[in-house]
């Protein structure tokens, strides 16, 4: 009894393990259109399963002279995520919380600068869910 | 008691998901407080699986060092990218996946000075590597067609190199395999640093200096991300040389000051407009070379 329910167990996480991922692509699919055809990926992925008020934090130098197009998305409609973005002084640059959780924001680099971006579900929409942010530059 | 938790752990996880990945995540309605759910349990499955709530590192594009390179107007130098044939030399998981990052550098340097060909060779040793790491169909054939369809077309090329490599990241995550997806980053990295200070000493100006100064906090990432998923503990004399580089940026000096942000919001644009500066001496450049030469050819050896 006992190794069938340890069994049970581990097939149960496994299965858990797929599902997240399966959302995750999903959403990833769909942030995926924000990078217009003008944006190069910068061939990364970046995903967090996040839920209440837990803040994803990724750390990233962006570089002068370059424009970034910054995606952010939570579940299957737009705007369920927030991001912002800080200097290393943690002045804020930008946050979509402004601009009605816009899932996606260009960055026109001036001088390079290490940033990091927080993000975090809007708790008004999402109490839990895989956030991904994806990344694309201007030549 | 422990077969009775693993039972209730089991089922409470299960439920979890299942409403996690049918509604795409727990969903407030009608201004309602959204109620705490049971993702704990999540977060004890997918630990290993997913950062929660703590640090993820973004490494430069390589692609953007190569279009650096060719904007200072630096000669394409045919023998720097790694040559085709190494590839058979790489034996080991780690030895593979960080050459499939090096050869996609390479990939992105040869794109952006038109050579075709060569960019069409080192497509299919990453089509080979990436074979050797079982990286699913990143790089299939629908990618190679493609490609060789777009030879001509700088902006597809870059665009579907892009695309195929954050695949290839999508899918090591999606399968726990973050030591993998480190190591390609890692050798993307290495390899844009090898080009780009590899150029006639003539042509080092501050443009590119500032460049390799500006790395620092890219190379403590990178550090902190190998450390993080060197689960193995196989990449100590990896991860020490990338410490001893670091240590080459000591008395790089910068600065940094803050200025407002301008907002365009109807091209949903920030410009962010503060500045910074790279102070580096000519010998500390060369000595930072030094050792990404020396890191470099580790990864042919």
């Amino acid at each position: 009894m006992r190794k069938t329910t340890h069994l049970l167990a581990l097939a149960t996480a496994l299965s858990l393990g797929g599902a997240a991922t399966a959302q995750c692509d999903t959403i990833a699919s769909l942030c995926e259109k924000h990078i217009a055809a003008a944006y190069i990926p910068d061939g990364q992925f970046y995903r967090a399963l996040l839920r209440e008020d837990e803040t994803a934090e990724f750390n990233l130098t962006l570089f002068g002279g370059t424009t970034y197009r910054v995606a952010a998305c939570s579940g299957h409609s737009d705007g369920n995520l927030l991001f912002s973005v800080y200097d290393k002084d943690r002045n804020l640059l930008y946050s979509n919380k402004e601009f009605n959780n816009d899932p996606y924001w260009d960055l026109v680099i001036a001088s390079t600068i290490d940033v990091t971006i927080e993000a975090n579900l809007d708790q008004s929409k999402a109490s839990s869910g895989c956030a991904v942010m994806l990344i694309g530059f201007k030549k | 008691m422990m077969v009775h938790n693993s039972l209730k752990w089991a089922v409470t996880a299960a439920i979890s998901m299942l409403l996690l990945a049918c509604g795409g995540g727990s969903t407030a309605t009608d201004g309602q407080t959204p109620q705490a759910d049971p993702l704990d349990t999540v977060r004890k499955t997918d630990a290993s699986l997913m950062k929660i709530g703590g640090k993820l590192f973004s490494i430069p594009s390589p692609v953007q060092t190569a279009l650096l390179i060719r904007k200072l107007g630096l000669p394409y130098q045919k023998e720097l990218p790694m040559s085709n044939e190494a590839v058979d030399k790489m034996a080991t998981k780690a030895q593979r996946a960080l050459a499939l990052g090096a050869y996609g550098a390479d990939l992105a340097y040869v794109t952006v000075h038109k050579d075709g060909q060569r960019a069409l060779n080192t497509l299919q040793t990453v089509q080979k590597l990436s074979g050797q790491l079982e990286l699913s169909n990143a790089f299939d054939q629908t990618l190679l067609d493609g490609f060789k369809k777009s030879l001509n077309n700088e902006d597809s090329l870059l665009r579907f190199t892009g695309t195929a490599f954050r695949a290839a990241d999508r899918y090591l995550k999606d399968n726990d395999r973050n030591d993998v997806s480190a190591l390609v980053l890692t050798g993307g990295w290495l390899e844009g640093m090898f080009l780009i200070m590899s150029g006639p000493a003539d042509k080092m100006e501050a443009t590119l200096t500032n460049r390799v100064g500006e790395q620092r906090r890219t190379l403590e990432n990178l550090i902190a991300l190998l450390g993080d998923t060197d689960t193995e503990k196989t990449q100590g004399t990896l991860i020490a040389g990338l410490k001893d580089l670091l240590t080459a940026f000591d008395g790089v000096s910068t600065t940094y000051t803050f200025e407002t942000p301008t907002v365009d919001a109807a091209h949903k644009t920030t410009y962010i407009n503060s500045t910074s500066t790279v102070t580096m001496a000519p010998e500390k450049f060369k000595a930072i070379g030094d050792k990404v030469k020396a890191l470099r050819s580790t990864l042919t050896a």
